[in-house]
């Protein structure tokens, strides 16, 4: 699933990110790579950005849907 | 080795690590150029006097990698391949250290002399993770200092370090790849051809050619050769097979798992996640409903606050500039003297009337709102309206700077990475109502209509840089990226920075804009003087007269209007002859609605006009002006129309 599809709230981790080159090199700049667990954190309005957190580093990205849908994850089972 | 006489030091950090303040606390109000709010393309430069020894020091903006498609970031690379420094300071935000530290290992590969800041230590103790600096200086193999550069803590430290360094010399051993990369790597750098301009050190060149070939940020290591491109694709090549994804993804996560796990093994978790105030905060900035609730008392806020402190200073400082006029027509009379001291005093009372009152607060308020934090925010609550207008999020905050003044407002839009982005926004900017056409509104609307004709006009406008945003964007359909903003962690803003931004952009403004101001106000002194008044006005009949149904006389305040809008008001008088109480005997109330219209959009003021031709060119400085004065029409005859 994308990260539009993704619950809030849960760890995801990362299983690909798609999309074009200039966009994968951004986010993998500011930290977010395929294996990342990642949380959903928070959405605007009008179907506005998501804010997606990386729980390793604890840094925070607001992404635009285009974005987030081109993030695709898997959830993170926890052990009980 | 011989050292040059001053040693260059450079500060490199991510976005938000609190490099600048750091750097602020080391140069002190020394610093000789700044820049406007995220957009230091002009780095700033100073140099210092730490105990007898001079410094050059110089702030790069803040950059997440050194292998960067972004414009702004690009800069860094430039400088930094271009110029060898002598020492490199990389601040590193302590709260997110692994992200961090892939900007340190690369700079490691990079290998010239580096101390690292490890600052905010105390934003990462409140969040529950404990430093081990000594751990992370062995791993790294260079000094790691920490530091809260906010309080000064550590930069005594740091700076000896720093010399410690500088005297000594420092030979940094880049971590290895995976040995399959290793091997890639070492074949390009082992065919590098002779006179290859070579950055740094070899290996750092191949991992860069590897990382970048084929990409418009690898043009800095000049023209690859034919035969060293092909040597590189199959490197590249190679790397793709056994890894099943593109070199630079496999080098950038080959140095996100070093970081990560330099990182776990320099910190120790105290506690798990706890609910920080910053968190609480947060979650109501950013709520679905408060949030935008704050942010609309924020807009209201900074009405309120810039018009009970502009007004009154502006009136304050104005008074002596009129005295003074006032005098020297006393002592020299009607002649050409007068005229041009008249000019000379208006355009430098212009600037501090204007600059000080307005721009002053603005620019405070905009600092506190960075330095805290919220503007990413605002860009992050904005970003689905902004997609209305073809626009997203991170063209927020030059359109709230654009209230100010559009100058800084368009000199900011240099922080959107598409150029596409920036020429929609830099076009929509001359729309927003600055300071100097909100005195017009005030003045001639609220203060003969009514305060909610004047907020009537505003929401008006507001609409206007929505149709224009979205008719123009029709136009440039190329897709935007879309919204990927870093949201930083809240800050308590600190007084001194504030103080030190807004007056390093206060002082980068008055260097642009008021040279500007007082040759337009000469021009205009010696227009009077030779009477062009008239032959402008019948020049200009047909539009005032006929298409806006204006009186004859206000023909002259367009071109004045041009020069500086501000002082349209004023000039409306003088040509109409009347006081400002006495205005509504000459002129009716649908000519000062039709006016205030016309003057406010018909053309970007001349400022602007200039920093668009240098910010985005020629073409689109006069496709910003003809649209304006399309709009103007269209508004106004609207308005005779509907009243």
């Amino acid at each position: 699933m994308n990260l539009l599809d993704a619950p809030h709230g849960k760890p995801l981790r990362i299983v690909d990110l798609a999309g074009g080159e200039n966009v994968r090199r951004r986010l993998m700049a500011l930290g977010f790579h395929k294996g990342d667990v990642v949380e959903l954190d928070g959405q605007a309005i009008l179907r506005g950005p998501l804010l997606v957190r990386n729980c390793t580093s604890d840094t925070t990205v607001a992404l635009g849907r285009g974005v987030a849908q081109k993030v695709l994850v898997e959830a993170v089972h926890e052990p009980a | 080795m011989s050292r040059p006489e001053v040693p260059t030091v450079i500060f490199i950090g991510q976005p938000n690590s609190g490099k600048s303040t750091l750097f602020n606390s080391i140069a002190g109000p020394k610093a000789e150029t700044s820049n406007f709010p995220g957009t230091s393309i002009k780095h700033t430069h100073s140099r210092v006097n730490i105990e007898g020894r001079l410094l050059d020091i110089v702030d790069l903006p803040g950059t997440y990698s050194l292998c960067t498609s972004d414009p702004a970031e690009q800069v860094v690379l430039t400088h930094l391949f271009s110029e060898r420094p002598d020492l490199i300071v990389n601040v590193v935000d302590a709260s997110t250290l692994s992200r961090g530290l892939e900007l340190t290992l690369e700079l490691v590969e990079l290998g010239y002399p580096t101390v690292v800041a490890l600052n905010m230590v105390d934003v990462a103790e409140r969040k529950g993770i404990e430093l081990d600096a000594a751990k992370a200086e062995r791993l790294l193999g260079l000094p790691v200092v920490p530091t809260i550069a906010a309080h000064g803590r550590g930069v005594r430290e740091l700076l000896d370090r720093a010399f410690d360094v500088l005297d000594k010399g420092q030979s940094l051993k880049p971590l290895r790849f995976s040995d399959d990369v290793e091997t890639e790597v070492a074949g390009v750098e082992r065919l590098l051809p002779p006179g290859f301009p070579i950055v740094s050190n070899a290996r750092f060149t191949a991992v860069k050619l590897i990382e970048t070939a084929g990409h418009a940020c690898g043009d800095f290591l000049g023209e690859v050769e034919p035969g060293l491109r092909e040597t590189v694709n199959r490197a590249k090549q190679a790397i793709e097979k056994d890894r099943g994804a593109p070199a630079y993804e496999v080098l950038s996560a080959e140095r996100h798992h070093q970081a990560m796990k330099l990182a776990e093994e320099a910190s120790r978790i105290l506690h798990g996640q706890r609910m920080t105030w910053d968190k609480k905060v947060d979650a109501i900035l950013m709520h679905p409903f408060f949030g935008y609730v704050i942010l609309a008392v924020v807009f209201l806020a900074f009405f309120v606050i810039i018009f009970k402190v502009g007004s009154p200073l502006e009136s304050l400082l104005l008074g002596p500039f009129n005295n003074l006029k006032a005098a020297l027509s006393a002592r020299l009379g009607g002649g050409l003297l007068f005229y041009l001291a008249e000019g000379l005093i208006q355009g430098v009372g212009g600037g501090v009337a204007i600059v000080l009152p307005y721009f002053l607060p603005l620019l405070f308020l905009m600092s506190a709102l960075e330095d805290f934090g919220y503007l990413a925010r605002a860009g992050f609550l904005l970003d689905a309206f902004m997609h209305r207008i073809g626009l997203h999020g991170k063209s927020v905050s030059p359109f709230i700077l654009g209230f100010g003044c559009n100058v800084p407002a368009i000199v900011s839009t240099r922080i959107l990475e598409s150029h596409r982005d920036r020429v929609l926004t830099s076009l929509l900017i001359p729309f927003i109502p600055c300071s100097a056409r909100t005195t017009i509104v005030l003045a001639l609307i609220a203060f003969y209509l009514g305060p909610f004709w004047a907020m009537g006009f505003y929401a008006v406008n507001i609409l206007v840089v929505a149709l224009v945003g979205w008719a123009v964007s029709r136009f440039m359909k190329e897709p935007s990226p879309g919204l990927i903003l870093e949201i930083p962690s809240l800050k308590a803003p600190r007084l001194s920075s504030i103080v030190s931004k807004t007056w390093l952009q206060v002082l980068s403004f008055t260097k642009f804009a008021w040279p500007l101001l007082i040759g337009g106000s000469l021009v205009l002194s010696l227009l009077n003087y030779f009477r062009a008044d008239r032959w402008i006005n019948d020049l200009l009949a047909p539009l005032v007269v006929k298409g806006l149904g204006l009186p004859h006389e206000l023909g002259v305040t367009l071109v004045f209007g041009f020069l500086r809008k501000e002082l349209s008001l004023i000039m409306m008088l003088q040509a109409l002859g009347v006081d400002y109480q006495s205005l509504m005997t000459v002129i009716s109330r649908e000519q000062i609605i039709v006016f205030t219209v016309f003057i406010s959009f018909f053309i970007p003021c001349l400022s602007t006009f200039v920093i668009l031709w240098k910010e985005i060119g020629k073409k689109w400085a006069f496709i910003s002006a003809g649209l304006s004065i399309a709009v103007a029409l269209a508004l106004s005859w609207a308005v005779r129309l509907i009243l």
